[in-house]
């Protein structure tokens, strides 16, 4: 096979750190608030929605990774390229670096947005995209070692929520789930759709493969990981739905962060001051991901070095916190980026993946064919 | 940091074996001849050392010159044997080589060599006719008696601490490790100290890999001169730059053993007290050889104690300086009046406050540790009392702070390792900095910061982090607390036999 | 190392130019009390205690009060009136004036609950009279009004002596279509401030009062008990019938545990089941009887389980009359019939002709150590 990733065994992780990292992928901003757009598609029955999705994402990591399968040691980009052939396949891997690209961007305004409600309502929102900035390139050039070490202990960094969610459950009304399947399918369907922004992350998995030690238990960790985010995002989502009212969730912009102020512990009040900062911690791994991501596809293009394309991708970051820093177009972007996110990470693995069937058979009809001849 | 290890990785495969005779020819300048002739020979030793007062010649016989500095040899072995003997034996330098009795007797035919033996304490024998001379190696070094390590005191366990002669220190080892295996190969570093030091490991424990980037790194250092074996850990560190050390330094012999024990590679330098020990992990600097001494659940105790205190000492005063300047909500209203209350009288914002009474607390250490003993003591208890009451009654500094920044100083002292110690009482002042400017958003970038590079940090080209990244959850119990013996596996953090999962190093692609 | 040295003017640059707005703990002036009230031409009369810190080593709390027509005008009115900046952050209990409750609260809920700097989990309560009364009155032996309100109703609270009033609670059953609010209310009286009762709302209306020992009763059908204590009259024949009609029975009981299920039976006609369990602890029983035996215990249950059920279908009637879903039946109903299409309209008028019946199963565990 073409275009193989040789990756030196010192470069590469052990499979279970791969549960680490779909687990640090998948979760950041979008758990702020996912409740209420899921509230607004599916009423009582968001829960359903949660679960279809992650069904959802559990088939469609499964076909990545039958894909991936094909193509020993090879990324998302190197199969493009083999599928396609050098100029579509560069073309296609200029699109798909875009994705990545957008997700950061997603994920940087959506947190200063936070910050900026509900602790520094003045600090500049240029100032807080280049903090982030400068330690996502200082992480980053670490290479990916750092980049997997980052994802690993910022998994601790999420560990104390669920004990935390405790406290509200004694305020929560388990009537307001009630009836089930009160609502259309149409728009539980509509619920797993407005799901996208706060699924998706694992789709890393196409391009961290080839780094993979053990390839032939790696599925195993994957699917751990997505079930864990799924424990972690039901526990959240379940408690809020009881926690809140529905005319209530549904004019909760950060369903999360308003559970979260409820709790007041001995020491301090208003954890959910403190659960935003510490979140700068779990948005890092998620940020160094995606740019990361971002630099495997750039350097099948140009052999780039990581700083130099660090800083290059840090100001088009900048450029775009700039445009989109109010509420309104913040909106819209979420919206736009949910879609085209949700059609790369949940439809394009069923295509690449025929392709690419498709590709092999031929292929294997070829070579057959060329074996005849010789006969 | 890049550049140099890999460098480092590509001269360990070149030079593995050859590492010595390399070194040895490196060592060796040009070939100089002895003169035959004794005055010639008297004035090019004097030219070489540029006639020194303590030079002494003696002429044992017309033929025979016996030449030493004064007060490096050891003047009775000197006059009962050397001297004695000498007027026994035929002059030839041959003869005189078999008939000394003394342990260490040579015959060297270079001016340089002899020279340099000389100034190490040995004393020459020069006979007329002959281009050779006789090196009698009877030094006699003035040395400290051994005498508890005050440095690192512990209460239980031995009471000896190295000194600064290093057969001394090698012989302290030996007596707790008696065994075939313990290695230990030589070297002589700067230009100008000809300073010798022993790289010590255990053959069968220490990995191979670790025993050669020491001696790559030591037999690729020029240097001028070398002092202290504090001055060599960081000129070997992984990354000299960063303020963690990446190194132990220790003044026992029981925690060096320890570590040459569990796979660790041990430096030791001639006239330095302290002994290096590599690769160190981060968690390993929290980690005191008194833990193994005590019983189990004491020892896990004190060990969590002192990860309590890390995190007090660097955290507190920053979240002190965050809370009170911008997150007020956060502060319980029990604490929220007196805060309000103690703050109220104080003239500067938080920020000024906090550093200001750091600032007064580093003096007060900086003075005690600098002054003699007893008075440091003294200093140390007025300097606190006086100056601590009377900031606050001045209004200076609120009382709340003068426990907390108190508290901060007296955790930072807990850590078993004074380099360590000194770290986690430094880094405090960025992030009260940082909690100045941007609260508790200003402390979380000081943890990205933090935990980024720990992880990018590595020793000997193991990952600093070890054992919780990469994890190895076996390791982990043991690191946080300490278990009973009987469940300990005697190996030490990032020593176990595999080849090393963690190096780091830039990503090529091929296509 | 050029890249370094960009990054160190980068750092520079951010440090000089991105400093956050700083609150220093004894440079503001922290609100822990928020009164509202209604005033002519629907304007809202806002009051607030203000803490302030002098170098004295003293705080003072002081009130001040303004009228304009949003909260946040007053604000910045107040700002013109204290030396330090005002901060809402600490705010404990806002209170809300009787006139201004009847004429709903939703604004005043809307604008707290838009604000972050406020947690949901203060306290919300309705003022007997004006709020401005009752935080500008003098009191002799207490020094800060709002500390002072929130710890009364918080042990109440914790004591299950009334309902847990917390902003989030509120707005969230000012939000739910099917169920209203019953809020604490708190009266002062000359120098003590107490909780009268419990206000009684529809939608975000405040249309009736329930008086203090009814909150008993309420807590019982919302919520489970943990602890509660209640002091019953039971009719004078209820152990012995020799005891003369006229006479009382006064019992205490105490370390209440309570569970309450609410079934609907029939939903074409609204009916439902209340069954209510209790587990209590005698604690006084003004009788010569001996409660050891299990005969007694057993008419005193009885007894004392008639008495409640009274006692919750007058509570729920009293709700009925003034038209005030208060313990969630349309939530209920919504719950269990599929597809009913239930608005808020149409539960108003269907609620006061639903049909309660409250069954109540007492258990008396101990009876104290001296029978």
């Amino acid at each position: 096979m073409k275009n193989t990733i040789y990756v030196g065994n010192t470069q590469q992780f052990n499979a279970f750190l791969l549960f680490y990292i779909v687990v640090a992928a998948q979760i950041g901003v979008g758990i702020h608030g996912f409740q209420r757009v899921l509230y607004e598609d599916a009423k009582q029955d968001a829960w359903i929605s949660l679960v279809l999705s992650f069904v959802f994402a559990h088939i469609v990591v499964t076909v990545m990774m039958k894909t991936l399968d094909m193509f020993e040691s090879n990324d998302l980009y190197g199969i493009h390229l083999d599928i396609f052939g050098k100029y579509f396949g560069t073309t296609l891997n200029c699109i798909y670096c875009l994705y990545p690209l957008f997700a950061f961007i997603a994920i940087v305004i959506n947190y200063i947005e936070v910050i900026n409600t509900w602790v520094f309502p003045y600090l500049s929102p240029n100032f807080l995209c280049l903090t982030i900035l400068i330690i996502t390139i200082y992480a980053f050039t670490g290479g990916l070692r750092i980049i997997v070490g980052l994802c690993f202990f910022s998994f601790f960094f999420i560990l104390w929520i669920p004990p935390i969610l405790i406290i509200p459950l004694k305020y929560s009304d388990w009537n307001f789930l009630l009836p089930i399947l009160d609502n259309e399918l149409k728009d539980i369907a509509k619920g797993v759709l407005s799901m996208t922004f706060t699924i998706i992350g694992f789709e890393i998995i196409n391009v961290i493969y080839p780094f993979v030690k053990e390839k032939d238990k790696y599925k195993r960790y994957v699917h751990l990981g997505l079930l864990f985010t799924f424990l972690l995002y039901l526990a959240i989502l379940l408690i809020s739905l009881t926690f809140f009212s529905g005319g209530q969730l549904s004019k909760t912009i950060w369903a999360t962060l308003t559970l979260f102020s409820i709790i007041r512990l001995p020491f301090i009040e208003r954890v959910e001051i403190i659960t935003i900062c510490v979140w700068l911690i779990i948005i890092l791994p998620n940020l160094c991901l995606f740019m990361w991501s971002a630099y495997r596809g750039i350097i099948r293009m140009k052999v780039i070095s990581p700083v130099k394309f660090s800083v290059f991708f840090a100001i088009i970051i900048f450029i775009a916190n700039i445009l989109f820093y109010k509420r309104s177009t913040i909106n819209i972007y979420d919206k736009y980026y949910g879609r085209v996110a949700f059609f790369i990470v949940f439809i394009y693995p069923f295509i690449l993946f025929l392709l690419a069937w498709i590709k092999k058979k031929f292929r294997k009809i070829k070579t057959a064919g060329e074996h005849n001849n010789e006969n | 940091m890049f550049n140099k290890k890999k460098q480092d990785k590509e001269k360990n495969e070149n030079k593995d074996q050859e590492n010595k005779e390399q070194q040895q020819n490196e060592e060796k300048p040009k070939h100089e001849p002895i003169s035959p002739d004794k005055n010639q020979f008297l004035l090019d030793v004097k030219q070489k050392l540029h006639s020194p007062s303590d030079f002494i010649v003696r002429f044992v016989s017309d033929n025979m010159t016996l030449v030493y500095v004064d007060n490096l040899v050891d003047n009775k072995m000197l006059n009962e044997i050397i001297l004695t003997q000498l007027h026994e034996v035929e002059e030839i330098p041959e003869a005189i080589h078999l008939k000394l009795s003394i342990p260490e007797v040579d015959v060297v035919n270079e001016l340089n060599k002899f020279i340099g033996d000389m100034l190490q304490g040995a004393a020459i024998v020069h006979v007329n006719g002959y281009d050779q001379v006789v090196v009698a190696k009877i030094s006699a070094y003035q040395s400290r008696g051994l005498s508890a390590p005050e440095n690192e005191s512990q209460v239980i366990g031995s009471q000896v601490g190295f000194n600064e002669n290093l057969s001394t220190n090698i012989s302290l080892i030996r007596r707790y490790i008696t065994n075939p295996n313990l290695c230990n190969e030589k070297f002589v570093l700067g230009k100008q100290t000809k300073t010798s030091l022993s790289v010590l490991y255990i053959h069968g424990i220490a990995i191979e890999e670790y025993i050669n980037t020491v001696k790559q790194r030591i037999t690729d250092l020029e240097i001028e001169d070398l002092i202290d074996s504090s001055v060599l850990a960081e000129l070997i560190d992984d990354n000299s730059r960063s303020i963690f050390p990446q190194m132990l330094l220790t003044e026992r012999p029981d925690r060096f053993c320890d570590g040459l024990l569990s796979g660790k590679i041990g430096i030791i330098v001639n006239g330095s007290s302290m002994g290096i020990l590599c690769p160190y992990s981060f968690i390993e600097f929290f980690q005191s050889r008194e833990d193994q001494n005590l019983r189990w659940p004491i020892a896990s105790f004190i060990r969590l104690l002192r990860f309590f205190a890390i995190l007090i000492s660097i955290f507190l005063t920053p979240i002190y300086v965050a809370s009170l300047t911008f997150h007020y909500e956060v502060i319980p209203q029990p604490l929220l009046v007196p805060l309000s209350e103690s703050r109220a009288i104080v003239p500067f914002p938080p920020i000024i406050e906090a550093l200001i009474l750091e600032l007064i607390i580093e003096l007060l250490r900086e003075a005690g540790a600098k002054l003699p003993t007893k008075v440091g003591q003294t200093i140390g208890i007025v300097g606190g009392i006086v100056i601590g009451t009377a900031a606050v009654e001045a209004g200076i500094t609120s009382n709340i702070l003068i426990i907390i920044v108190a508290l901060g100083a007296l955790s930072s002292f807990t850590t078993p390792n004074y380099m360590m110690g000194n770290v986690i009482r430094i880094i405090r002042f960025p992030i009260i900095l940082l909690a100045g400017f941007w609260g508790y958003y200003g402390v979380m970038i000081a943890v990205c910061i933090l935990f980024i590079h720990l992880l990018r940090l590595t020793t000997l080209g193991a990952p600093y982090m070890a054992p919780f990244y990469p994890p190895r959850f076996k390791q982990w119990p043991n690191s946080i607390i300490r278990f009973p013996i009987t469940f300990i596996q005697r190996q030490a953090v990032n020593s176990r036999n595999k080849k090393n999962d963690s190096e780091q190093s830039g990503k090529k692609v091929s296509k | 190392m050029k890249i370094k040295n960009f990054i160190i003017v980068l750092i520079c640059i951010i440090i000089l130019t991105g400093c956050a707005e700083s609150r220093i703990l004894e440079r503001i002036s922290i609100t822990t009390l928020l009164g509202y009230d209604l005033e002519e031409e629907n304007k809202v009369t806002t009051t607030v205690t203000v803490r302030q810190v002098s170098p004295d080593d003293k705080s003072s709390v002081e009130t001040q009060t303004n009228t304009e027509d949003t909260s946040f005008g007053t604000r910045i009115k107040v700002d013109l009136q204290t030396a330090k900046k005002v901060m809402a952050g600490q705010l404990r209990v806002i209170l809300v004036g009787n006139e201004l409750a009847k004429s709903g609260i939703e604004q005043p809920l809307q604008r707290n609950m838009m604000n972050s700097e406020i947690s949901n989990s203060i306290y919300f309560a309705i003022a007997d009279g004006t709020a401005k009364e009752i935080i500008e009155g003098e009191y002799e032996h207490i020094t800060d009004i709002g500390q002072h309100v929130y710890n009364l109703i918080h042990h109440n609270v914790e004591s299950q002596h009334s309902v847990s009033p917390t902003l989030h609670e509120i707005v969230r059953n000012d939000y739910s279509p099917f169920r209203d609010n019953a809020i604490p209310i708190i009266k002062k009286n000359d120098q003590v401030i107490s909780i009268k009762g419990l206000a009684l709302f529809q939608k975000s209306k405040m249309v009736g009062e329930l008086s203090s020992t009814d909150t008993f009763y309420v807590i019982m059908l919302r919520d489970k008990f943990e602890s509660g204590a209640l002091e019953l009259t039971l009719p004078g024949n209820t152990l012995s019938s020799t005891q003369d009609k006229d006479n009382k029975l006064e019992v205490g009981i105490n370390s209440i545990r309570s569970n309450r299920s609410l079934k609907l039976v029939d939903a074409s006609t609204i009916e439902f089941d209340i069954n209510v369990e209790i587990k209590c602890r005698l604690v006084e029983l003004h009788s010569n009887e001996n409660t050891g035996e299990p005969e007694v215990t057993k008419k005193l249950e009885k007894a004392i389980a008639a008495e409640i059920e009274k006692e919750l279908a007058r509570v729920i009637k009293i709700t009925q009359e003034k038209n005030s879903d208060i313990f969630g039946f349309g939530d209920v109903y919504h719950a269990s019939v599929r597809h009913s299409g239930l608005t808020e309209e149409k539960w108003y008028e269907m609620y006061p002709n639903a049909k309660m019946n409250p069954k109540v199963k007492v258990e008396i565990l101990r009876n104290g150590i001296f029978e």
